[in-house]
């Protein structure tokens, strides 16, 4: 029921609620950490974010190997498709 | 205790000359040291092991060696102050120990810990993931459940259930011992557990005078007077706002930036604009 264009559609969106990074900043490519200047204490609230849309955890774990916006669609993607 | 006998006009003396029996100071701190190592060895070997036999689960052995190290820590200040090593005085110490609450403090020494978990009740302790691999902390750290601040997401985690156990919580949001003559800086860790799971916030203001023990010295190095440590116990933060706001991640950005403003104000350092770079994103 979730495509992965609608997935990084909803991560532009959280992107811009949470930490107000403009949607065209949010590209595939983009890492999260270098480009967005998301730090270790936003990924906590952002992984918050992750369970709340799909109403499933992501481990920290899965989390850690997320470098790229893209990287975090295709875990949040994995996630959906688990069901 | 000679407290306010800072001024050193009244015998000519150069500030920097070595006074308040310096070369018995000198003795008197390695020899805290030593009887803090020796402590803590006693503490681990022996008594942490007995406790563990006591009937209770780990919850309650935890409690419990939280509490004897609260008095071992009261005693090992004590000594350290007998000994002439330090004076001090800690006031509203009365308002410490709340279940839920989150005591936040500045970090100008490596003893700063010791005078607020000796002070606050069953307190649990945010602490450096290294302490689990120094042998004379070792012990501590794992029989009293302190929470490692190491990863970020797991110290989250392991604060928020401290927190929601009924511990008062010590936390040092600069993350490290400040070193003299950089700029404040509070990483935000403390903010989001202050926002997501504190039932109170208290400010606790430390200043070390001269300072000693800092992150940029060893032990040795002893200051020419002998140290006051004067800790305060300030108002609790109302957090209220800061949960109202927006976003998680807004909330925790203006808190901790009220909580810098405060700390500034406190303990009366440069202004804002020194304060260097900024966090914001």
């Amino acid at each position: 029921m979730y495509t992965r264009e609608a997935i990084v559609e909803q991560v532009r969106t959280t992107l811009f609620q949470l930490f107000e990074i403009p949607p065209e900043r949010v590209t595939l490519d983009a890492r999260l950490y270098e480009d967005l200047e998301i730090d270790s204490i936003d990924a906590v609230d952002l992984i918050d974010q992750v369970r709340r849309y799909t109403g499933k955890k992501l481990s920290a774990d899965d989390f850690r190997s997320v470098r790229t916006v893209g990287d975090l669609a295709d875990v949040v993607y994995r996630l959906v498709q688990e069901a | 205790m000679p407290n306010g006998s800072t001024a050193v006009a009244a015998t000519g003396d150069r500030p920097d000359a070595k006074r308040d029996s310096y070369y018995w100071r000198l003795v008197a701190t390695g020899l805290s040291f030593l009887v803090f190592g020796i402590g803590q060895l006693v503490l681990g070997l022996l008594i942490f092991p007995i406790v563990r036999l006591l009937p209770g689960d780990t919850t309650t052995d935890n409690a419990r060696a939280r509490a004897l190290l609260r008095r071992t820590f009261r005693l090992f200040i004590e000594f350290m102050r007998c000994t002439g090593v330090l004076t001090y005085d800690f006031g509203g110490v009365a308002r410490l120990g709340k279940p839920g609450q989150l005591i936040l403090a500045n970090h100008p020494s490596l003893i700063d810990v010791v005078f607020l978990l000796g002070f606050t009740p069953s307190a649990g302790c945010v602490v450096k993931v290294e302490l689990w691999s120094n042998l004379f902390t070792r012990f501590a750290v794992a029989s009293a459940g302190y929470v490692s601040n190491s990863p970020t997401d797991l110290m989250i985690e392991g604060a928020a259930a401290a927190l929601a156990g009924g511990q008062p919580l010590v936390m040092f949001p600069e993350g490290t011992r400040t070193r003299p003559g950089e700029p404040l800086h509070f990483h935000r860790g403390a903010a989001s557990v202050a926002l997501s799971a504190a039932t109170s916030v208290t400010p606790v203001y430390i200043d070390v005078n001269p300072t000693t023990l800092t992150k940029a010295e060893p032990w040795y190095r002893i200051p020419a007077r002998r140290p006051h440590f004067c800790l305060r116990v300030g108002a609790d933060i109302d957090m209220e706002s800061f949960r109202r706001m927006a976003s998680p991640p807004a909330g925790s950005r203006a808190f901790n930036s009220l909580l810098l403003d405060v700390f500034f104000r406190e303990l009366k350092l440069a202004p804002k604009d020194e304060r260097g770079p900024p966090t914001e994103i």
